[in-house]
């Protein structure tokens, strides 16, 4: 069933504003698989998107390992003389990150695998100004196009006969900063030119946009919206 | 043994409709040779699968033997120039200078006496200081000629090198497609530009989703 993208835009919002005030580990495990549920209704592949986003885990486990280090309390687990490397209270607190983040990141997939377009005119019909709602759709654009700039500048770099891989650290950072300005303002123009683009389109000429499009929600978005409430409501409330 | 040798390649973006199936042919490193194709063919496809940038789903790609997925694409940037058919997506460094002394500061290439000579040559000695974000897009496309010619490579591989070039500047470019050879240096050519393609290339290949074809 295609639920309307105000639906998607609900759900999303409802699970991770819980995987925000959810502090009980086994609670964000099931918003997690409920997440994950969702993920596979809309045809969202778990594995290719763990694969895809492997850096971003693994930034994530540094910073679970780091934190399960500096919390303090409970039993200790690991200790190195008189110091406490890793309690029970430190572990608790390594896992809850993990799985928030995770939770925030699969829901942000059912956004991301839907069409921008789509999800500027469920922000339409959900009242907000449509001068702000493709704004959120440059701001959406902008990660991609500096990572595409960035990407093809480091390309550009090893075909200029540099193994960035194998250059000392020094000269590395040297490169990245000589190729960071050029990436960010090559993307900033991108940006604008598309602005420009809208702009040359009519963009803001008149108060209200016409479209072809025409959003419904039916019942089973309500039915949707429902039974996602319902189910975050009970991972609440039996605090298990 | 070939400097370039293309076997039964095949490449495809999208998984299930190949852009070209199963092409195979070699070139000489003093060989000029055109390629040319509709919108589409798969003309740059083909150039990013020789300088390494993309990966063939079959078949292989050997440069002096060595097969280009097991090179790093600077070990083939340092033998075979590539012009890219975007000149944004080759300028990276904040001024012309920079540029143009970019590989021999960073990767070791004897270039610097070159680099003035291609500046002059391409008329952007008097741009040396300016922002390379400022330049117009036939300047652009002269620095990016300039940066490659000036690297002493053994080969240049050049998508659509004539885009965005005045009448003047288009015969600089020959002047200098004519020294490649007198230096006894190959490349390859793609292009739109039917007259341009026959007065600098010995051979010229048409690509088709079927294999190439030998034109001239």
């Amino acid at each position: 069933m295609n639920f309307d993208p105000r639906t998607k835009l609900i759900m999303v919002f409802l699970i991770s504003s819980a995987a925000v005030f959810i502090r009980e580990i086994t609670s964000l495990f099931f918003l997690l698989l409920m997440t994950m549920f969702l993920c596979r209704y809309f045809s969202i592949s778990l594995w290719s998107s763990i694969r895809k986003l492997r850096r971003l885990w693994s930034f994530f486990f540094v910073l679970a390992f780091i934190q399960s280090m500096f919390t303090t309390g409970g039993e200790v687990l690991v200790r190195a003389g008189d110091f406490r490397i890793l309690t029970t209270a430190g572990l608790y607190s390594g896992v809850s990150i993990i799985l928030r983040m995770a939770i925030i990141i699969y829901s942000a997939l059912i956004i991301a695998n839907t069409p921008a377009l789509d999800i500027i005119y469920g922000l339409i019909a959900m009242k907000l100004p449509y001068e702000i709602a493709f704004m959120v759709l440059l701001a959406m654009k902008f990660l991609p196009l500096f990572r595409e700039e960035f990407v093809d500048s480091i390309t550009a770099v090893q075909l200029a006969g540099v193994d960035i891989y194998r250059i000392p650290v020094k000269k590395k950072l040297s490169i990245y900063a000589y190729i960071l300005t050029p990436s960010v303002i090559k993307a900033l123009s991108r940006a604008r030119y598309i602005s420009l683009s809208m702009e040359c389109r009519g963009f803001r000429a008149h108060p209200e946009r016409t479209s072809y499009i025409r959003l419904r929600m039916g019942k089973g978005d309500y039915l949707g919206i429902f039974a996602a409430a319902t189910a975050i409501f009970m991972i609440i409330s039996f605090n298990f | 043994m070939s400097f370039y040798a293309v076997d039964s390649v095949t490449f495809s973006y999208t998984g299930r409709n190949d852009l070209f199936k199963a092409i195979s042919f070699s070139l000489e490193e003093n060989e000029c040779i055109g390629i040319v194709g509709a919108n589409g063919s798969g003309k740059t496809t083909l150039a990013k699968l020789m300088m390494g940038i993309l990966k063939p789903h079959n078949g292989d790609i050997y440069l002096e033997g060595g097969n280009t997925q097991d090179i790093s694409l600077s070990e083939i940037g340092s033998k075979v120039g590539y012009v890219f058919q975007n000149p944004d997506k080759q300028l990276f460094c904040p001024t012309v200078q920079e540029q143009m002394e970019f590989s021999s500061k960073y990767g070791g290439a004897n270039c610097a006496d070159r680099a003035d000579y291609y500046l002059e040559l391409f008329d952007l000695a008097k741009l040396k200081s300016s922002s390379t974000l400022e330049l117009s897009r036939g300047e652009k496309q002269r620095l990016a000629l300039a940066s490659v010619m000036s690297r002493n490579v053994r080969f240049v591989i050049m998508d659509e090198p004539t885009t965005g070039l005045d009448i003047l500047r288009k015969q600089q470019l020959e002047n200098c497609l004519l020294s490649l050879r007198e230096e006894g240096k190959g490349y390859m050519l793609i292009s739109h530009e039917s007259g341009f393609m026959s007065r600098h290339t010995d051979r010229v290949m048409g690509l088709k989703p079927e294999g190439v074809e030998y034109l001239r």
